[in-house]
């Protein structure tokens, strides 16, 4: 009877040490490290979740050189279709499932607020959005982001309209965090009078907004959409004969795409405003110089800030010397700067860490510019404007924000 | 006024995309008898064999009703394309298949993900058009009328107008049509009575699906498509069965109608003191729908229930 009772002692505990064991190994603490991302492969914003998936590859290109944790990253990528009840799926496999301890998402700043609330808040699990601009992502300082928030670019807009002269405008908006965000914002900054019109994701028709539109009799009108909504509108608008209304958009509505498929009497002249890439900067040049390869294309910000969400990742895990979520969460904010030793590149951060190093030793200096994350996990705002001459989009000068 | 008018054209434009797709689901419910989710991919596919055929087509001159030939051309290979891999699947899947409609049911929204995937993976998830060079408004209507109509939108209507008269002639005055319609009212019926309901049954999924193919071509023709386009309009078609009375073709086209015009008339709302933004204009179609579900249960042209 003892002995019986031993014996199932002896394998109980055999269990809990080989369970303990297997636990360890998911937690890694061995070599290398696995996160997620959460990325917008299908649906209104896959030309954004392509140019991120490019992006993410030579993200871990140049990690893997070096290596993270001494072993290679891993990056296990889900695909939002750019909806949130689908985006919070592929966060709650990322999390609970592949037990990441950071996800990189999403791209649509509702699919990230809706991925933050639902499945991250409450855990020590860091998420950095790749691409999300809404200003409401600022009221979520621990929700981080690698592209600026929209209340720079709406401001930078409103400046613009009013200087061309134009008094009254029609905004027609996205009904999701990023379109409202903006055209808020845009309504709070801009001197004239204006008025908002909500449109839907994914329509096949939206004649009946270009039509209320119209109506309004606006000097000027500003899209903040995204790239097929904004195309079947512009047709629409052709087809209802308003092609001399001098028109504006958000960043989301700008992709070669778009200029292939609107009718140029629309889009000839249409001033635009978007997050830039650090052009000027040796590693973006490097970043570009393997899109260029991998692609025949030219990279977006968009695809640098994936880069960065990703390189970020890595210098914190690093930093943090584990892949413990909480450790990683305590890193992550400050690897990007403003205080440390300013590197360039995955190795260089490495290389300033050393041994022990901590988020205050390293400043990342990323392809898209300083990132330098404040309290509210925004990063600095570096814009750029563009005016639609000859069916291409033609450089007007930056904007930096404070 | 002038501005009434405008939704009034408008409306008409969209419904006829939305009568073509509600026809076709409504036809296949009433004799396959189960509600076909793969409906709104089978607009889509549809839509991108007209895509395909476009350019080869467009070597083809003419013109008619200022669109190149080509396009008619590339028409009717959408239709047939939608028609033949509906048709596929039937025989395929929906036939060897031995359950109830329920069953049926949630086999056609694996059929419409399977659709879409195909799509995706052979096109990419990108927005395409059809290229067809746009030409603006009448001039002519727009200075009589004070509305803006482009020629692809009389197309569009023309069209639909010819498909829904073939397809009402079709049901009245022929022996497939006949032979539909009392599978329609009693498949049991129909096939003691000698009826070869296995052909009949065959016919109709060419006849849905063409139409519904036709729908995807005018979409493309209007904005753009991606391999999204049909399932996002397929909550709205269901919608304009569902008020048409479910099984009734004529109920679906009073249906359709009805729910593409309220959807374009919803800016109208906010002129007359309602302040409704168009992005409710979907709701405000719902919303119109459980009203007349309310005042009468069985839909426009449903029948009783006995």
């Amino acid at each position: 009877m003892v002995r019986e009772n031993l014996s199932r002692r002896t394998v109980l505990k055999g269990i809990g040490a080989a369970g303990m064991v297997s636990v360890a190994g998911c937690t890694g603490g061995e070599s290398g490290a696995t996160i997620g991302m959460a990325n917008s492969e299908t649906g209104s914003l896959s030309t954004f979740g392509q140019r991120n998936a490019r992006g993410l590859e030579i993200a871990l290109s140049d990690i893997n050189e070096t290596g993270v944790l001494g072993g290679d990253l891993e990056v296990i990528v889900e695909d939002t279709q750019s909806d949130s009840g689908a985006g919070v799926s592929a966060a709650q496999k990322l999390v609970n499932q592949d037990s990441v301890p950071l996800v990189v998402g999403a791209v649509s700043s509702g699919v990230s607020l809706a991925i933050y609330k639902s499945v991250i808040q409450g855990t020590d699990v860091t998420q950095i959005s790749q691409n999300s601009t809404s200003p409401a992502l600022t009221n979520f300082p621990d929700l981080l982001r690698m592209s600026p928030t929209g209340a720079a670019q709406a401001s930078a807009l409103a400046d613009i309209i009013d200087e061309d002269g134009h008094g009254k405008v029609a905004v027609t908006h996205l009904t999701n965090a990023y379109g409202e965000g903006v055209a808020e914002a845009f309504k709070n900054s801009y001197g004239g009078e204006s008025k908002l019109f909500a449109h839907d994701q994914g329509k096949s028709s939206y004649s009946n907004v270009i039509t209320s539109m119209a109506d309004y009799d606006a000097d000027a009108w500003l899209f903040v959409s995204y790239q097929p909504e904004f195309t079947t509108m512009a047709q629409e608008a052709f087809d209802a004969g308003h092609t001399d209304i001098p028109i504006y958009g958000s960043d989301s509505v700008k992709g070669p795409k778009v200029l292939e498929q609107s009718p140029s009497e629309i889009t000839e002249g249409m001033t635009l405003v978007a997050p830039s890439a650090a052009l000027d900067q040796e590693n973006y040049k490097q970043f570009a110089k393997a899109f260029r390869e991998n692609n025949d294309t030219e990279p977006t910000a968009w695809s640098a800030y994936a880069y960065d969400a990703v390189v970020t990742a890595a210098i914190a895990i690093e930093a943090a010397g584990s892949t413990e979520p909480a450790d990683i969460k305590a890193e992550a904010r400050g690897v990007t700067g403003p205080d440390g030793t300013e590197v360039f590149s995955f190795a260089e951060a490495v290389e300033a860490l050393g041994d022990d190093g901590s988020a205050s030793d390293v400043n990342y200096q990323g392809v898209s510019g300083p990132i330098d994350l404040d309290k509210n996990g925004d990063p600095r705002a570096f814009e750029q404007i563009f005016q639609v001459q000859d069916g291409k989009y033609v450089s007007q000068g930056f904007i930096a924000g404070e | 006024m002038s501005s009434l008018l405008q939704y009034f054209v408008n409306g008409l434009v969209f419904s006829s995309i939305i009568v073509l797709g509600s026809v076709g689901l409504s036809i296949v419910y009433s004799i396959a008898d189960f509600a076909n989710f793969a409906h709104g991919d089978t607009l889509t596919i549809g839509a991108y064999g007209a895509l395909v055929a476009l350019p080869t087509l467009s070597g083809i001159g003419g013109e008619l009703l200022g669109l190149p030939l080509g396009f008619y051309g590339a028409l009717l290979v959408g239709m047939a394309l939608a028609a033949a891999v509906a048709v596929a699947t039937e025989l395929v899947i929906y036939r060897p298949l031995d359950t109830d409609a329920i069953g049926m049911l949630i086999t056609s929204i694996g059929v419409a993900f399977v659709y879409r995937a195909v799509l995706q993976a052979g096109f990419g998830a990108d927005f395409r058009s059809y290229g067809i060079e746009r030409s603006g408004p009448i001039p002519g209507i727009e200075s009589a009328l004070g509305v803006t109509i482009t020629e692809r939108s009389v197309v569009m209507v023309v069209c639909a107008l010819v498909l829904v008269v073939g397809l009402h002639a079709l049901l009245q005055y022929t022996t497939l049509g006949r032979k539909m319609r009392a599978m329609s009212d009693n498949p049991e019926l129909a096939r003691v009575s000698g009826i070869r309901t296995d052909r009949v049954l065959l016919a109709t999924w060419v006849v849905g699906a063409a139409l519904a193919g036709a729908g995807g071509v005018f979409l493309g023709l209007s904005s753009s498509i991606d391999p999204r386009t049909g399932f996002d309009l397929l909550l709205v078609i269901f919608a304009a069965v569902i008020l048409g009375g479910i099984g009734s073709v004529y109920g679906a086209m009073a249906g359709g109608f009805a729910i593409g015009m309220v959807h374009e008339f919803t800016p109208g709302l906010t002129e007359v003191g309602i302040p409704i933004g168009t992005d409710y204009a979907t709701a405000v179609a719902f919303v119109i729908m459980v009203i007349i579900l309310l005042v009468r249960p069985s839909g426009i042209a449903g029948r009783e229930p006995t």
